[in-house]
């Protein structure tokens, strides 16, 4: 990384350490010294020593591992396969807080799904409890059910986006599977992130972003669906050799040596030419997080404080809050939500306000509330050589800082700092003065 | 500060370090190499990544590219790396703009009917789960479909209201022959009450790796059914063929076409072309993953379809796209190093030619080609049989039968393993028509030698499949 560069964001994309790009750059040049027999008889074995290891990782029997290039991608995997009863009662739950790209996909399954299915979207409002989180799915479950209707499916994050919180997803598992719900865990924030009870969680589906928290290079993510739900996902994304149709034969066409892995691994082998070196990668990091950084519990400490202090920091410089609740598990992850003192004012008598701010708070009119963000999006990056998240939830501006090995609290220093700065320029309005 | 365990920290070990590419902004390969301008063959060889005993035969399955390109894509890379948020914000979607304005005109298109998308089986699926079909919708489709492709159409098969038509055939066929079996099947098709809503064609099928009358196909469908949408499968069809009229006034002007870049185009995988004419982007609603793009219908409704079109698939999904930023260094070298893409086509579509001619002799076989010669035209394919009697089922020792029936097909993976093992090499071969044959690709790092090599390997491990050896293979033939 060019050591001008702090990377407040490693939430969004991820990074890579050095030792591990050059890996990524070996088997890349590895595959192109024989293409073929590199993707028939080298490459499997390292796919299956990454999802050994993922497995070993996550506590979870390998045949339930498999890889794909990224969560939503996962995601669309899953929600694509499921087969929407025809009585048209089907109902599809999810958080207010859910992922753009989920929603959107949620969205897309109602539209073409002639009717039958629609979503149900549950609003939270941070900070909250884990139990009034858990609570509030359960109430939703109970409405759909006198409804009349068919809860089936759940989707609920690990660590939410934004706002970049905790939630309480293996308590949600288990409430869904009390329920007869299936669980569609959106965990892309979630491996490298936080600790991971998946085997105690035991959710219907689960999908974590490799490169996201654990330094693997970009395009993958892992896919977990339990062998008791693996007949549900009949299809890869895009559809290829291994689809077994129900009625007929498609012929053998495996392009991979078929070995003694189920249909349903051996299908996410191999499923449309892709760049392999991402997940031979996997298990790379996985061993370089704990040789060299000492392990998944010494990370996440060293991360998880340095958030939490590091955050504290930044709210002090701004005078503003942390977003936690009462509990303080929101922010038991790498990454910390800090108030900005700005406002943003999204129609004539909004009342719903936060209690902190005040009538001095700048507040910035909805309508310009994409350009400010487009501003202090570039700025950031070109001015102050850093990005941070920033975004609105209800009636202010949030930000969202990164915490990671590479960084200690003079960068979260710098942060608040720069914070500081960008929003006294915004309130002066600098971010309507044309490119 | 975190500690780091500086003992067992590893800097990049002397195996990868020299693969770590310079800090430069320059070009990313010189104009000439040693001087002059390399020459098809062992030359032109020495500019790719192939390790030295390896003899790459079959360029066709997964596509290959040069060391130039591998170098550029590991420094694109790296400036993501260094410069993360900058690069994603600037740098990438700039490079994006150019790749898919280098790759139109190769299609004749116009920019902002291309989209990049990973690979082909992708592209077709996106195509494919857009559409909405209605009980009595047919799509029609060879027998030679791309595997994937079939299983696409066998998945909506399940899902939606539509069946699919294989239309049965075997080559060797004559273009005429194949032209008036899918008329036949238009015909019957709608004479009994379907809507054939698609029609799915390759420019040059997979197995057997020959040429497809693709154009006069799509003009067939049209004059027959304009509603049919003609989707064209061109996984092998960019750097292969000359495609440049197929978006052109007079040009066939298919409905949908797929083509890969990292196939015959020479980028990094995994990088395709997604083609859609301006009068069809209403029929995607969505790109594949659904993401960002995606708007309901009241809200995508209020935007023109050419907008929504670049808006589905603008980056979303994280993903390693630097294979789609190489487009232009792959024409660039195809161009400045190869003499140009006509040039390219030429050398392998006469390489396969003479190469499959001469390993055929050796072998006391033939190609693969049908009367009039036009399976083989500017193909860099050479299919040849291989001399193994393939008796049916149920002959006795009395015919001395070398393989049973389907076990042809069996003997797919002993090719392979034997021929990566033991010969440093890699035959696709296939069973089809009731022989076993060998699919050959030819390209600018090969030449005549390499096919004269290949017939002696062939030839001998023709002998070791006579002598039952592959029967013994306790890999269950792989």
């Amino acid at each position: 990384m060019d050591p001008s560069y702090r990377n407040l964001n490693h939430g969004s994309f991820g990074t890579i350490p050095a030792v591990i790009q050059s890996r990524l750059f070996a088997y890349q040049s590895q595959s192109e010294a024989k293409p073929d027999p590199f993707i028939y008889y080298e490459y499997p074995p390292l796919l299956d020593a990454s999802r050994a290891a993922l497995a070993a990782f996550l506590n979870v029997p390998v045949e339930a591992i498999v890889l794909v290039s990224n969560a939503t991608t996962g995601v669309n995997t899953v929600l694509r396969n499921l087969e929407w009863t025809d009585d048209g009662l089907d109902e599809i739950l999810v958080f207010d807080t859910i992922y753009g790209g989920c929603g959107r996909t949620v969205a897309y399954v109602v539209e073409t799904s002639r009717g039958l299915v629609a979503e149900r979207r549950i609003p939270l409002t941070y900070p909250m409890e884990d139990d009034d989180v858990v609570d509030a799915m359960r109430e939703a479950i109970k409405a759909s059910k006198k409804e009349g209707k068919r809860p089936r499916v759940a989707i609920f994050d690990v660590v939410s986006s934004v706002p970049g919180v905790c939630v309480p997803w293996v308590e949600l598992s288990h409430a869904c599977k009390e329920e007869g719900v299936l669980s569609l865990v959106d965990g892309a924030q979630g491996i490298g992130l936080v600790k991971l009870a998946l085997d105690k969680a035991d959710p219907d589906f689960f999908i974590s972003n490799c490169h996201k928290w654990l330094n693997v290079p970009r395009g993958c993510a892992v896919l977990y669906v339990p062998v008791r739900n693996q007949g549900l996902i009949r299809s890869t994304m895009p559809t290829s050799h291994g689809f077994e149709p129900k009625a007929g034969s498609a012929g053998l066409n495996a392009p991979l040596p078929p070995g003694n892995k189920s249909k349903f691994v051996q299908a996410f082998e191999f499923f449309g030419s892709v760049d392999n070196g991402p997940y031979a990668c996997v298990k790379d990091a996985i061993k370089w997080r704990e040789e060299v950084l000492g392990g998944e519990d010494r990370i996440l400490a060293y991360t998880h404080a340095l958030a939490k202090e590091g955050g504290k920091r930044v709210a002090t410089i701004l005078g503003t809050k942390v977003m936690e609740n009462k509990a303080g598990t929101l922010g038991q992850n790498s990454m910390v939500n800090v108030a900005l003192p700005l406002a943003v004012v999204w129609g004539d008598g909004d009342k719903t306000e936060d209690d902190d701010l005040t009538p001095d708070t700048p507040r910035i009119p909805k309508d310009d509330v994409v350009a400010a963000s487009t501003w202090i999006k570039r700025t950031l990056a070109t001015e102050y050589q850093t990005f941070v998240m920033i975004y609105t939830y209800r009636n202010r501006w949030w930000a969202r800082l990164s915490a990671q090995v590479y960084l200690d609290l003079d960068d979260f220093d710098f942060g608040g700092r720069t914070l500081q700065a960008i929003c006294a320029r915004v309130a002066a309005g600098e971010y309507k003065m044309g490119e | 500060m975190f500690k780091v365990n500086l003992q067992l920290a590893q800097t990049p070990d002397e195996s990868t370090r020299h693969l770590l590419p310079p800090h430069s902004d320059t070009t990313p390969f010189p104009s000439t190499y040693n001087g002059v301008n390399p020459s098809f063959g062992r030359e032109m060889r020495a500019l790719f990544n192939f390790g030295p005993d390896y003899v790459p035969l079959n360029h066709g399955a997964f596509g290959t590219y040069p060391r130039a390109l591998l170098e550029y894509r590991m420094k694109l890379l790296r400036d993501w790396e260094e410069r993360e948020c900058l690069f994603s914000l600037h740098d990438y979607p700039r490079l994006l703009r150019d790749s898919c304005a280098a790759v139109a005109p190769l299609l004749g298109a116009a920019v902002d009917d291309v989209v990049l998308v990973p690979n082909a089986t992708t592209g077709f699926d996106t195509i494919l789960r857009n559409l909405t079909f209605a009980p009595g919708d047919v799509i029609l489709y060879p027998a030679t479909i791309f595997p994937a492709c079939r299983n696409t159409i066998l998945s909506l098969q399940e899902t939606t209201p539509v069946r699919g038509h294989e239309l049965p055939l075997t080559y060797p066929l004559s273009d005429a022959a194949l032209l008036a079996l899918v008329r036949t099947a238009l015909t019957t098709l709608t004479a009994s009450g379907h809507r054939v809503r698609a029609a799915v064609f390759d420019t040059i099928a997979s197995r057997p790796g020959v040429r497809v009358p693709w154009e006069r196909l799509v003009a067939l469908c049209r004059a027959h059914s304009p509603a049919t949408l003609s989707i064209i499968d061109a996984a092998h069809g960019l750097g292969h063929l000359d495609l440049s009229h197929v978006a052109a006034p007079s040009g066939p002007n298919p409905d949908f076409l797929v083509a890969n870049c990292h196939k015959w185009l020479f980028t990094p995988r995994p990088a395709a072309v997604l083609y859609v004419p301006r009068r069809n982007h209403y029929l995607l609603t969505t790109a594949l993953p659904t993401s960002h793009g995606y708007l309901p219908p009241a809200t995508r409704a209020a935007i023109p379809a050419e907008t929504y079109f670049q808006r589905l698939f603008a980056p979303a999904a994280t993903a390693d796209g630097t294979p789609y930023l190489t487009v232009p260094a792959a024409l660039r070298f195809r161009a400045l190093l190869c003499g140009g893409e006509e040039r390219v086509r030429d050398y392998c579509a006469a390489l396969a030619r003479a190469g499959g001619d001469y390993v055929a002799r050796r072998l006391g076989t033939e190609v693969m080609d049908n009367e009039e010669g036009t399976l083989r035209e500017g193909v860099a394919f050479a299919n040849v049989r291989m001399p193994i009697r393939v008796a049916p089922r149920g002959f006795g020792r009395a015919m001395i039968p070398l393989v049973h029936g389907d076990e042809g097909e069996t003997t797919r993976g002993w090719w392979g393993r034997v021929a990566g093992e033991e010969y440093g090499t890699y035959f696709q071969t296939y069973f089809y028509g009731g022989a076993v044959w060998v699919r050959l690709s030819a390209q600018v790092y090969l030449e005549r030698g390499d096919f004269v090599w290949a017939a002696e390997v062939l030839r001998e491990m023709c002998e070791r499949v006579r002598d039952g050896e592959w029967r013994g293979d306790g890999m269950g033939g792989y």
